[in-house]
């Protein structure tokens, strides 16, 4: 994967089938019903139970309006995802309107997919990897990918400002 | 009839006004999947800390495992607690013990 600045946004390139089946399944874990998914995105926020009632009563479906709003957004998003020139691989422009958004929804996947693969801390240090089930291995690598692309769009790397259109990029 | 009147408004006013003045904190407790760069980013975002208060609070929530971010009126501490959830970090409310 690659990742540059075009005069819409961040473009990430040479996105592999494995890497575009990543990137859909980021709407489906903002919207999944699993409880530990869940219990991580709408946690137990006070400890009094009364509190926690006028929490769940007051705060949380404003919050879950707001992820299923986000995971349109990202889907729609997604749909533009376009096939790169003489390759199998593709290229997914996120417009820079929509970058805190996608900042927050592979937050929230990121987060899923460590709760769904009963992870620990350990795996995602160096030597986590080697320890970790099959399973949880394909889970590190989907994170540490979507972690990338926020790394990107949180400026902590370089990326060419390519000065061009998304259009440049893709074939019809 | 406008004294009683007077009186049980001032009766009524008293008791929320005391409830409300419970200072309440908002806590944000580390997890290790979000990135240390998007929690400073976030805090910016949310409270309008400057880069360097929300670097400490970052590196506090990372090293202690929580840091209290904020402190004040419930009303407040609820609308930042909702805000920080809405970008999945592992935030708590509770009231402060004064």
């Amino acid at each position: 994967m690659w990742a540059a600045r075009v005069n819409e946004g961040f473009l990430f390139g040479d996105l592999t089938p494995a890497a575009v089946e990543t990137l859909k399944g980021v709407p489906m874990l903002i919207e999944s019903s699993d409880t530990r998914v869940r219990d991580r995105l709408l946690p137990e926020t006070c400890e009094v139970e009364e509190d926690e009632e006028h929490w769940r009563q007051h705060a949380v479906p404003e919050l879950e309006r707001l992820f299923m709003s986000r995971a349109q957004l990202v889907r729609r998003d997604l749909d533009g995802l376009r096939k790169m020139p003489d390759d199998t691989n593709s290229v997914l422009l996120v417009p820079d309107e929509h970058v805190n958004a996608w900042l927050a929804a592979l937050n929230a996947a990121r987060l899923a997919l460590y709760a769904l693969n009963d992870m620990t801390a350990e795996h995602l240090d160096v030597d986590g990897f080697a320890t970790a089930l099959p399973k949880q291995q394909e889970a590190i690598m989907r994170i540490e990918m979507m972690g990338e692309m926020q790394a990107v769009m949180l400026g902590d790397y370089e990326v060419e400002d390519e000065g061009g259109s998304f259009e440049d990029f893709v074939m019809d | 009839m406008a004294r009683p009147a007077t009186k049980e408004k001032t009766a009524t006013k008293t008791k929320p006004k005391t409830s409300l003045a419970t200072p309440w904190s908002v806590i944000v407790h580390d997890d290790p999947v979000t990135l240390q760069n998007y929690v400073t980013k976030v805090f910016i975002k949310v409270f309008g800390y400057s880069v360097s208060k929300a670097n400490r609070l970052m590196m506090e929530v990372h090293k202690s495992g929580r840091s209290i971010v904020w402190t004040g009126a419930r009303e407040q501490a609820e609308m930042y607690a909702q805000k920080l959830q809405a970008h999945h970090l592992l935030t708590s409310m509770e009231k402060v013990d004064v």
